[in-house]
């Protein structure tokens, strides 16, 4: 709660009305409550009705009432007016405060009183880009990012060779260290030589993280560059040189038929699509669609070769400065960074090509731990402010969590990075888990769940109009999830969801979206299909339209 | 609403105060947004007109809590009059400021104080009159308190406004909200704007802001603020020479403590004003159509007829109101959002970018930069009309007032009249989107609506055939509804305000009910819902509250959200009407009654369907309750809602039925297919049906349907024929011969009531003889009270058959009437026995089929029979052939030789 209605002090006054009836003199007497918040003419009728005041004063009355009211109510006016003067007067009220929340105020939500705003280097790239990947110059634009992204991976493959080549010359030393050991050798002289290999395999790699930085680096600052160039040529056509090569550009987003590689990475992913209609009277129409896959598939590139690889990366290029973007929910641990499981995976991911619009994740990360530490000193500071707040016995728990690591994130909060060089997404929400998340009784009041919640909620409010979520709530199957396991989950899932979805609909007048439940790769082909026909007896179907009718 | 004249349309957009994360209300329901309370609290400001106002069109939500408010608009201010840096003369400035407080004191009288007077808020249109523009800012958003940014601007800011403090405030910290403020604190800001004006240059314009609010705040400390005013900005001479009122009227508005400060009515009284009084004469409120006094009262004619035919005289469309010239320019294709983008008003910032890092469990969140976007930039964008006028340059002028006395008034007889005639064919999602369309419509049905009742009814009725025009639906349901009389005075003398035990029920309902609408979901809406419902209860002690009601109102609501007390007089004419006791106490007769009669229905036109759902045992009362209760308000969205009641309210009580089968009809694959679980399921969400075609075909199923097939003995019994309502009868609504309204009176001929019991065993509706006399175009003695013979559009859509023994046939029979002795009808195994008489049968399959028996019992079976073998539109004759000889229309075959 941000602001607080003023405490209208309600003061009671009596209303008196005489009038003659024959040789009675009557006299009507009213305590009113003012500021008077019912409608007068209601007041009136009321008045005639319950005291059967005679019709002949009924229009005497009402002035009488109305005049009455509208005295009194100046005479308030007045007098709260007077009292703040003379609170100032009285120096209660510091001037200076007064005025300079005032001065605040306009600056901070007007334009007028506005500070001007610095130029911001991201948003003019961002309009640039946006624009060209909307022109005929989108072509160049994608193949030259395949070009720098094909040179990336060349160099990560050069990269795992030569770490392979290392790791095997190392392990055949080893092999030869371990025959010779209490020969010549002596334990001492086998930790040396481990030592020796570790340190040899820190350098490499960070000899070719660096290069990779590097690379990145120059790759994306040539990018930039020549988007500028592009668009600033193509304004001023005269002088052009670019905007002749895109025109020479062939339109080469009809592929061959090069269908190899990926082909069987694809025949696992299982999916199916619903409409549904959400809403008692009004309702509103979202895509449904439940996808077996790895959560990495949503972010990994593929050669230009496989199928509609480039079309998707063209969807995504093209949707990434609009106000339909995607976004991707990732389950990870409590540490804001990416040293282990999913999210190193994920890094290695984000790795494999440049980012040409966003500082690299490990910056986003560092600037994410920063917002947390400040975030937290901002709650606690308010909690300390206000120790009026309830508190129960959880959030005192977590306090105590947080003051031993204020750096790490609870379950339920999450964090967001932004990208512009994964295949399908653009955001991707971190969403910080527990081990909870395996119990079998997980209730809708779990943080996993309110943290859906919120993520729906940032979708909302910042035009993210699909959005992909782990059913189950986990990336990997374990022994403990069984098949009840699953469909208590999923259920859960589903309905959580669907009360989120009409949640929304409230938050942006039910804007049509698209959200996808991923299930682990490793569910079964049946599992997949329980959970498909779950679906629709928890959301409601769309019926097919008929074209033909009978009638 | 005042015609548009030389007045352009203008819209300004601002955003509403997000709200805070995950708070609830008292109700455990989730907080209306911001947003939704200000276009709640806007709609009575399009009620307020005045010469010196802006009129008020509309609001309408954006993204992310973003609002636009159109109104009426000029390119002119004081702004312009200040830019010129020279004194506006003392006479000038005393019109002004009359004008300004005139304006002021018509709002003021209507509770709304502006708050956010200044220059470029005080419009001139082009005779150079005052209009004041924003001045329902302050009254929209609550005193300020669902917006972010402080109303008022620095310079004009009364100095207890500025003492009583902002709304806003940094993060975080917790600060009692302001108090109102009052009408008096418009009158500084008057002082300041008509200073400003003397000395012909803007106040306090270079200074920081907090020093602008300290200065402002330390002229309570001076003697004679003028003077301190004029020295600071070195304008003593100036200011020194103006007359003496002005003087005096400058020192009355800048009077420092509120207490002495007059409010702008009892300054217009003041001395300063008597010569500049004079030239306004006093404002007349126009009189609403529901009124008791005559509209004419104040009407005063020139002296010379001729003056009023002067005019410009070609631009029609000015001479429209603001609100149906906004509506038109919609429909043109006007964006609202388009034409703030284009002047830059509107700027967003691509999503991406404006991320937040991190979010808390509870919602909050960080990162996030302060949006500029979000910033207030209160111009007023001008609407360019250009484009409607293009759109209509080829209306002429008879399409503007079209003759109503013309023999085929329908449409104006102009070029265009055989175009629109062609519209009027095409589909009403289309027509209700056509600008040329909309316009000769809303012209007509103003026309009609706003002329004395009775003459216009028939020609409303007629013209709502078509179509009803969504601009002016609520009038014109009222007029369907025959509402009239002084509406306001009846509904203010009901009391809203006492409490009532039924109060709790409808406090948890209403919250419930249509709440995807922003108006109805709005606070104001609930206050309103509430009052009307409560008004409604209390008004009919017979009757009582079951849940429904609310959605019952909801739609008239919705059409009236400014006169509740229309609202309130639509939905009590309308219940008698559809809904005769079906709101009593104990209202299961009713109800029963009614779903019977439904579900004969269902087997009248659509056996096959009859069949299954009676074999799953999906029974009418198990999902037609909340239709007919709320007649349909309950499952559709009020979109669909309208043209399903556009129709509606021109059939009589027994066209639900019609609609109800209409709608099983719709979904009748899926029902066949499925059995009784499925079925509760799908009705349990009723799937999207469209309202277009279930009208349609309702209009047809009613056609079939013989009139007293629905009879109900719980219906509203027909009212003695008054001469004035009479005269607006002729309103046969579809070419058919079924009459409407009312409910002819009974005659011995006309169907006897049967118990509740009996009526649920047949299958089949019964229908009066009067039907089959009328049905089979029989001519009796001229004594018989049959309806006037019209000429019939279908040739013969019945066949009789008798099921009496072949002697009794014999001995008379209707003409024309097959017999199948009922004895010898049927195999043992069901099926029809095979002969001529059962050949016709078959071949006649889709015709009205009369069973006529003298025992009722073997009738009903029979037409059950034929039922079950899925012959449509099967009814029994009532009261048998008894019936019919007393009328002595049975002809005897001539002995066959």
């Amino acid at each position: 709660m941000r602001k607080i209605k003023g405490k209208t002090n309600t003061t009671e006054k009596e209303f008196v009305f005489e009038f003659k009836a024959g040789r009675n003199h009557c006299v009507l007497k009213v305590p009113l409550e003012f500021p008077v918040k019912e409608n007068v003419s209601d007041l009136h009728g009321r008045l005639m009705l319950l005291h059967k005041i005679p019709c002949f004063v009924e229009h005497d009355l009402k002035n009488r009432l109305l005049a009455f009211i509208e005295s009194e109510t100046l005479e308030d006016y007045n007098r709260d007016a007077e009292a703040a003067l003379q609170r100032l007067t009285s120096g209660e009220v510091d001037i200076n405060k007064l005025t300079n929340s005032w001065a605040k105020a306009y600056t901070e939500t007007t334009l007028e009183h506005a500070r001007p705003e610095e130029p911001s280097w991201d948003e003019d790239f961002a309009d640039v880009y946006h624009e060209l990947i909307h022109s005929p110059a989108s072509d160049t634009l994608l193949n030259l990012e395949h070009s720098y992204y094909v040179s990336v991976s060349e160099l990560i493959g050069e990269r795992d060779m030569e770490i392979k080549k290392l790791q095997e010359r190392q392990a055949a030393e080893m092999d030869k260290v371990m025959q010779e050991l209490g020969k010549t050798m002596s334990d001492q002289d086998v930790n040396t030589v481990a030592s020796q290999h570790f340190d040899a395999q820190q350098d490499l790699e960070n000899k070719w993280a660096n290069e990779l930085k590097q690379v990145t680096g120059i790759q994306k600052q040539e990018y930039q560059e020549w988007v500028i160039k592009l668009h600033q040529d193509l304004h001023n056509p005269n002088n052009s040189t670019i905007s002749e090569e895109i025109k020479v550009q062939p339109g080469q987003l009809a592929e061959g038929g090069e269908l190899g590689a990926g082909l069987f990475e694809e025949q696992q992913q299982l999916e199916e699509s619903f409409t549904i209609h959400l809403g008692a009277q009004l309702k509103t129409m979202h895509n449904l669609r439940l996808v077996r896959a790895n959560v990495l598939d949503f972010c990994k590139h593929r050669h230009h070769g496989s199928s509609g690889a480039k079309l998707r990366r063209l969807q995504t290029a093209l949707s990434l400065y609009s106000s339909s973007l995607c976004g991707l929910a990732l389950l990870v641990d409590n540490r804001v960074n990416s040293y282990s499981g999913i999210k190193r995976d994920f890094a290695t991911v984000s790795k494999e090509c440049t980012d040409f619009h966003f500082p690299r994740l490990s910056e986003q990360l560092e600037v994410v731990q920063q917002v947390v530490l400040y975030a937290r000193a901002q709650r606690s500071s308010k909690q300390k402010e206000q120790p009026e707040m309830p508190k129960n016995g959880t959030t005192e728990d977590k306090n105590k969590n947080i003051e031993r690591n204020s750096s790490n994130i609870l379950p339920g909060e999450f964090y967001i990075t932004r990208h512009s060089n994964l295949s399908e997404v653009h955001i991707v929400f971190h969403l910080c888990v527990d081990d909870n998340v395996r119990s079998g009784n997980l209730t809708a009041r779990d943080p996993a769940i309110m943290g859906l919640r919120n993520i729906l909620k940032v979708c909302c409010t910042h035009d993210i109009t699909t959005i992909t979520i782990p059913l189950l709530l986990v990336h990997d199957m374990a022994e403990e999830m069984t098949i009840p396991w699953c469909l208590k989950r999923a259920e859960l899932v589903f309905k959580c969801v669907k009360g989120f979805m009409m949640e929304m609909a409230s938050w942006d007048g039910g804007i049509s979206r698209t959200v996808q439940f991923l299930v682990p790769q490793s569910i079964s082909e049946d599992m997949f299909y329980q959970l498909s026909n779950m679906l629709p007896q928890i959301f409601r179907v769309s019926s097919t339209l008929t074209l033909t009718s009978k009638r | 609403m005042q015609a548009l004249q030389g007045a352009e349309l203008g819209a300004f957009t601002f955003f509403a105060s997000p709200l805070p994360h995950d708070v609830c209300g008292s109700n455990g329901l989730p907080l209306t947004p911001n947003s939704i309370k200000i276009l709640g609290r806007f709609q009575i400001l399009k009620t307020i007109t005045h010469p010196r106002l802006c009129q008020y069109v509309d609001i309408s939500r954006g993204k992310h809590e973003r609002l636009i408010v159109v109104a009426e608009h000029y390119e002119h201010s004081l702004q312009d009059l200040l830019k010129q840096h020279h004194p506006v003369s003392s006479e000038k400035v005393l019109q002004i400021a009359y004008e300004v407080l005139e304006g002021l004191t018509f709002m003021n009288r209507h509770g709304v104080v502006h708050r956010a007077l200044s220059p470029h808020n005080v419009l001139l249109d082009r005779k150079g009159k005052v209009k004041l523009a924003k001045f329902g800012l302050y009254h929209m958003t609550d005193h300020g308190a669902d917006v972010d940014f402080p109303i008022g601007y620095p310079s004009y800011l009364a100095p207890e406004v500025i003492a009583q403090g902002s709304f806003y405030l940094s993060e975080g910290s917790v600060v009692e909200a302001p108090l109102p403020s009052g009408p008096k604190a418009d009158v500084w800001s008057v002082g300041m704007l008509l200073f400003e004006l003397c000395a012909g240059r803007q106040l306090l314009q270079n200074i920081e802001i907090s020093e602008r609010l300290k200065f402002i705040i330390t002229l309570g400390c001076m003697d004679d603020i003028v003077t301190v005013l004029a020295e600071e900005h070195g304008c003593l001479d100036v200011i020194r020479e103006l007359p003496d009122n002005v003087q005096t009227l400058l020192r009355r508005c800048l009077m420092f403590p509120p207490s002495k400060r007059p409010t702008p009515a009892q300054l217009l009284e003041e001395p300063v004003f008597v010569g500049v009084a004079s030239l306004y004469p006093a404002y007349q409120n126009p009189v609403s159509l529901f009124s008791s006094s005559p509209r004419c009262a104040h009407l005063e004619l020139p002296e010379d007829l001729n003056e009023l035919c002067k005019g410009d005289g070609q631009d029609y469309l000015s001479e429209r109101t603001v609100d149906e010239v906004y509506h038109l320019w919609c429909l043109a294709g006007g964006d609202l959002e388009k034409e703030l983008t284009n002047k830059d008003i509107i700027q967003s910032k691509p999503p991406v970018c404006t991320l937040p890092n991190f979010i808390f469990e509870d919602g909050e969140s960080f990162g996030q930069s302060r949006d500029r976007s979000f910033l207030l930039d209160d111009t007023t964008v001008t609407l360019s009309l250009c484009q409607l006028r293009n759109r209509l340059r080829d209306v002429t002028g008879e399409a503007y007032y079209p003759l109503l006395e013309d023999e085929h008034c329908g449409l104006p007889q102009s070029n265009s009249s055989t175009e629109l005639s062609a519209a009027s064919n095409l589909p009403l999602i289309i027509r209700e989107r056509d600008t040329e369309y909309q316009l000769t419509r809303i012209v007509l049905f103003d026309r009609l609506l706003a002329n004395p009742r009775e003459r216009n009814c028939p020609l409303v009725w007629k013209e709502a055939r078509v179509d009803v025009p969504p601009l002016l639906r609520g009038l014109a349901w009222a007029t369907l509804l025959g509402v009239e009389g002084d509406i306001q005075a009846k509904y203010d003398a009901i009391d809203k305000d006492t409490a009532i035990p039924t109060d709790r029920q409808i406090e948890v309902d209403i919250p419930r009910c249509h709440q995807y609408d922003e108006l109805l979901s709005s606070p104001q809406g609930h206050v309103k819902f509430r009052r009307v419902l409560k008004a409604w209860v209390v008004s009919h002690p017979d009757l009582v509250y079951w849940q429904g009601l609310d959605s019952l109102c909801a739609p008239f609501l919705y059409l009236n959200f400014n006169n509740e007390a229309l609202a309130y007089a639509c939905m009590s004419a309308f219940i008698p009407k559809y809904l005769y006791d079906f709101f009593l106490k104990d209202n299961s007769h009713v109800i029963q009654e009614y779903l019977t009669v439904f579900s004969q229905m269902i087997a009248f036109h659509d056996p096959e369907l009859s069949n299954h759902l009676n074999e799953i045992g999906f029974i009418p009362d198990l999902y037609a309750i909340p239709w007919f209760l709320t007649m349909f308000t309950h499952v559709f969205p009020l979109h669909k809602i309208f043209h399903l009641w556009d129709t509606l309210l021109l059939g009589n009580s027994s066209f639900p039925f019609c609609i109800g089968v209409a709608i099983l009809q719709q979904l009748r694959d899926r029902l066949l297919a499925n059995g009784f679980n499925e079925c509760i399921l799908l009705f349990s969400d009723l799937p999207e049906i469209d309202i277009e075609r279930c009208v349609r075909e309702s209009i047809s199923l009613f056609c079939w349907t013989p009139k007293s097939a629905t009879f109900r003995q719980h219906a509203q019994t027909a009212k003695p024929l008054s001469d004035g309502i009479g005269i607006g009868r002729p309103l046969a609504y579809y070419s058919s011969d079924y009459h409407d309204y009312p409910d002819l009176p009974n005659t011995d001929l006309s169907r006897e009531p049967l118990k509740l019991s009996e009526l649920k065993a047949e299958v089949s509706p019964r229908i009066s003889s009067e039907d089959l006399i009328d049905l089979c175009e029989l001519t009796g003695p001229a004594h018989f009270k049959t309806p006037v013979k019209r000429p019939k559009t279908v040739k013969t859509k019945i066949l009789a058959v008798d099921i009496r023994s072949a002697e009794d046939f014999g001995r008379g029979h209707v003409q024309g009437s097959v017999n199948i002795p009922y004895g010898s009808a049927c195999t043992p195994d069901g099926e029809l026995l095979q002969c001529p008489a059962t050949h016709l049968l078959a071949t006649h399959k889709g015709r009205v089929i009369v069973v006529l028996s003298n025992i009722m019992k073997n009738a009903a079976t029979f037409a059950a029979h034929l039922v079950k073998l899925n012959y449509p539109r099967v009814c029994v004759l009532d009261g048998g052939m008894n019936k019919m000889k007393s009328t002595g229309l049975l002809t005897v075959p001539s002995p066959q030789i």
